[in-house]
């Protein structure tokens, strides 16, 4: 045993020794620089932060796309958009912030978070973690092309058939929704299977489930629905485009097969996606809640199931989305009544937060205020979610402005101003700097007014009985003067947007230096350095409570993991219920190979937006990549 | 703040296969690759519901002496990989290359009588959605061996070469796994794809 005597943290040791150790260990987890360099790491903190930004340049490209949508609709009958131009950028809009941007991001939290927050060292699967993020980004990144080179898909963001058939839809558009949104959910599922593992298994020891935070919980269910729910469309999507590209008949009536097949795989999908989103946005607003009232949760148990029954729950809701396609009567009326249930557990959530939040000092700092923003802005979104749950309102309203003002409301309520809480939360972990708190203020003022009144105003417009997905309308509707309130409206926001996006750039050069723990939060991502080590713990902590740090500067000690080797990266592997010890994982360092792979997936997967012969080339080449990735090095290490 | 040392990791190995996350994983993928069956199987059975015929009228359902063939292939080159695993975990390096190597060589049979399916079937993938439900399931599967098949031969190259030590066993243990799937799963695929339109028709 090092060691064997007590002694300071290793980070606060003056003599030789301790310093010669702390730098040892780091160069052991370090990433490798330069140009060559972006190409290997494989710290969990690097790809976290690679898909945290990568997923905000998609919600900014998407958000300008959003603004054009805003400013054709701003009179009627006008010209700045051609009607094929506005359903490329409306359906590239909405695929990316749901694909490119609101999974992307939550994962990238959850990356960068969890493996903190659980005291490991590194993810369990760190190559498969950068291969995720290249295949993430190539995959957006040529989705976004096709919008630039004017072929983008234009069936909307669930792309039904027949619309979405070669005969109504020509062209590659399809093909490269069809193509890159299931690579994209590729990455999606290794990060799944990743995450699921790192937090099975490389828990602190003495961080049994009941002790694990609710924020890891929330990602450990977020990973489960992805893990069933992304397969469903990744199997919609071959078959739409095995019909574009080998005239299979799955979704052709004349040919024996169901247009509604479609309606169904996408939404056993679409709908727990949703959730996919909502979920870990509610693990970052419940420790946003305890940190800034210094306080334990209030019903950790009760919030745990919660979250485990709305995860369940979701599963079985996706037909509320096809209440106008003939249905038999009975179906309808159980899923309506199922969609209501889901009103239960999100009402245990909302009274565990009011219980924690009764009578305490709450801290308003920006993080804060964005919680309350999504209160506010959630709430208002759910309420119309028991409006179009029921089956005769919904007939009323579907594909009217209605919808699209209700799912924006749950979307950027339960996803975007969670994030940009935590946001706010996170960053100085992330770089040592805090943001701006004035500058936040203002930023989170202007997003909550330009919200409520870009989307407010459409629900009336809804029932005045504008449809969704029309690049323009006549002014005999009388509906322009709403229309230019969500205009402007929509401008507020993105104001709101470019304050943070400025307050953000601006402190990473010259915000005010964080220090560890800036919030005095109680979590473990909060016990080392701002920004992490190499290592994130040079020894890993040992765990008794649900509030560690809390309980340590009350001991004012800590207990730590010792014996893990300086000279390769070494993390300690735990059993699955109670966190004891078991063995100890030796992790890879940084690699190209992962990036190798990528590329060649990529060429497997954009190939086929034109010839099926690709789906063997894909695989071969993916698979011989593969080999070389895990072959094992000569001389076979010592291990 | 004082640290103290609760919990020594040098009192650990740092190879327990079956503790092992990559073992974790590779359940994980399992889920995965058993939820697209799963996606499949539902697709074929909403399609064959509501069709007038399932085949449509004048198919014969697929034939059944290939797949039977394939049906006890795939469990015999099961009981192989899990030989061949018995002599790793017991340091017998050349049971464990003779069992993988087996095992590659059954799953290619499997994949001759796959192949000689295909040729034999009676509609093809464009002519009704009978036709596509049936070549896709088919070649998902017929995808499945093939990977199987290449990645143990990987296994089978490294165990003639003496690499696997009962430490170092892991690759062996994850491969195994993956194999065992790729062998039941395809039970469900045969009794719905071979035996279900000989029950509905
Ligand atoms: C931030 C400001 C946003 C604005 C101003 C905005 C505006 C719009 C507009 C104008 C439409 C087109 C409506 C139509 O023509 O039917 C639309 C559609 C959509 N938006 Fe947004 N949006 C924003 C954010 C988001 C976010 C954060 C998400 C998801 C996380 C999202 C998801 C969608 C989806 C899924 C559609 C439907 C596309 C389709 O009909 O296929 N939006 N949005
Ligand atoms: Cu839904």
């Amino acid at each position: 045993m090092t060691d064997a005597t007590p002694a300071l943290d290793l980070r606060e040791r003056t003599d030789d020794e301790g310093r010669e150790r702390l730098a040892r260990i780091e160069r052991t987890w370090a990433s490798p620089t330069g140009f060559l360099g972006w190409f290997m790491p494989v710290n969990h903190t690097a790809i976290g932060r690679r898909f945290i930004v990568t997923s905000f340049v998609f919600f900014l490209l998407s958000g300008v796309l959003a603004l054009a949508m805003r400013l054709q609709l701003l009179v009627p009958l006008n010209d700045l958009l051609t009607p094929d131009q506005y359903n490329q950028i409306m359906t590239v809009h909405g695929t990316a912030m749901m694909f490119l941007f609101a999974i992307p991001a939550m994962e990238g939290v959850a990356i960068y978070v969890a493996p903190l927050m659980i005291g490991a060292r590194d993810m369990a699967f760190p190559r498969l973690n950068a291969f995720g993020y290249y295949v993430y980004l190539i995959g957006g990144s040529a989705f976004f092309l096709s919008l630039f080179l004017g072929m983008a898909p234009a069936a909307g963001w669930f792309n039904y058939v027949p619309l979405s058939n070669k005969e109504f839809a020509p062209g590659y558009g399809v093909d490269i929704w069809t193509t890159m949104i299931t690579f994209i959910e590729v990455s999606a599922l290794t990060a799944a299977v990743e995450l699921i593992v790192t937090i099975f298994k490389l828990r602190a020891p003495g961080m049994s489930l009941n002790r694990l935070p609710i924020f890891v919980w929330a990602v450990l269910v977020m990973s489960f629905m992805m893990l069933f729910a992304m397969p469903s469309v990744i199997v919609a999507s071959a078959m739409l485009m095995m019909d574009r590209l080998v005239d299979t008949q799955f979704f052709v009536t004349e040919g024996g097969g169901s247009p509604l097949l479609w309606q169904h795989l996408f939404w056993f999908f679409g709908h727990p996606e949703v959730y996919i989103i909502l979920v870990p946005a509610l693990g970052i607003v419940t420790t946003i809640i305890v940190t800034f009232t210094q306080r334990p949760v209030f019903g950790y148990t009760a919030l745990v199931l919660a979250m485990v029954g709305i995860g369940m729950v979701s599963f079985g809701l996706w037909v509320h989305h096809m209440y106008t396609t003939g249905l038999p009567l009975m179906g309808r009326s159980f899923f309506m009544a199922a969609s209501s249930m889901i009103a239960i557990p999100s009402g245990v959530q909302v009274y565990c937060w009011i219980a924690t939040m009764w009578g305490a000092k709450i801290r308003f700092a920006t993080p804060m205020l964005f919680v309350l923003c999504f209160f506010a802005v959630f709430i208002a979104g759910g309420l119309t979610g028991v409006m179009v749950a029921s089956v005769p309102f919904d007939r009323q309203v579907h594909d009217s402005y209605f919808v699209v003002a209700h799912f924006h409301y749950v979307l950027v309520g339960g996803a975007v101003f969670p994030l940009m809480a935590g946001l706010y939360y996170w960053f100085p972990k992330m770089t040592g700097r805090m943001m701006s708190e004035r500058l936040g203020w203002w930023s989170a003022l202007l997003i909550f007014l330009g919200f409520n009144l870009t989307f407010f105003p459409m629900h009336q417009l809804g029932l005045e009985g504008m449809p969704r997905r029309v690049y323009t309308y006549v002014p005999e509707m009388g509906w322009q003067f709403l229309n230019q309130l969500a205009t402007a409206g929509s401008f507020v926001l993105a104001a709101g947007f470019g304050l943070t996006l400025i307050n953000a750039i601006r402190s990473v050069f010259c915000g005010e230096v964080a220090g560890d723990n800036p919030w005095n939060a109680t979590t473990l991502e909060w016990a080392t350095a701002s920004p992490p080590l190499n290592s994130n713990f040079p020894q890993p902590p040992v765990i008794d409570s649900h509030t560690p740090i809390w309980d340590w500067q009350q001991d004012d000690e800590r207990p730590v993991v010792g014996g893990l080797r300086d000279d390769r990266r070494e993390t300690l592997v735990t059993t699955l219920l109670d966190a004891r010890p078991a063995m100890v994982q030796v992790l890879p360092g940084p690699t190209p190979w992962p990036f190798v792979s990528a590329v060649a997936a990529s060429v497997g997967f954009i190939g086929l937006i034109f010839s099926p012969w690709f789906y063997v080339v894909g695989i071969l080449a993916v698979f011989a990549t593969f080999v070389l990735w895990f072959w094992p090095r000569h001389p076979y290490r010592e291990e | 703040m004082h640290v103290r040392v609760t919990v020594d990791a040098s009192e650990h190995p740092s190879y327990d296969p079956h503790h092992h996350p990559l073992w974790w994983g590779v359940l994980g993928a399992v889920a995965i690759e058993a939820a697209v069956v799963a996606t499949l199987l539902t697709s074929y059975f909403y399609l064959a519901l509501q069709s007038p015929a399932w085949p449509p009228e004048g198919v014969d359902p697929p034939d059944l002496l290939w797949p039977t063939i394939v049906l006890c292939l795939l469990p015999a080159s099961s009981w192989t990989m899990w030989w061949a695993g018995k002599g790793s975990d017991a340091g017998r390096k050349r049971q464990l290359a003779i069992g993988v190597t087996a095992s590659v060589a059954i799953a290619s049979l499997a994949l001759v009588a796959r192949s000689v399916q295909f040729t034999e079937l009676d509609i093809r993938w464009d002519d009704h959605a009978y036709g596509s439900m049936l070549w896709t399931i088919t070649g998902f599967h017929y995808t499945h061996i093939v990977s199987a098949i290449l990645g143990t031969a990987v296994v089978s190259v490294l165990a003639w070469r003496g690499y696997f030590t009962p430490e170092r066993q892991l690759g062996v243990v994850v491969d195994t796994l993956y194999w065992y799937f790729v062998a039941a799963v395809f039970l469900p695929i045969y009794l719905v794809l071979y035996w279900v339109p000989r029950v509905l028709s």
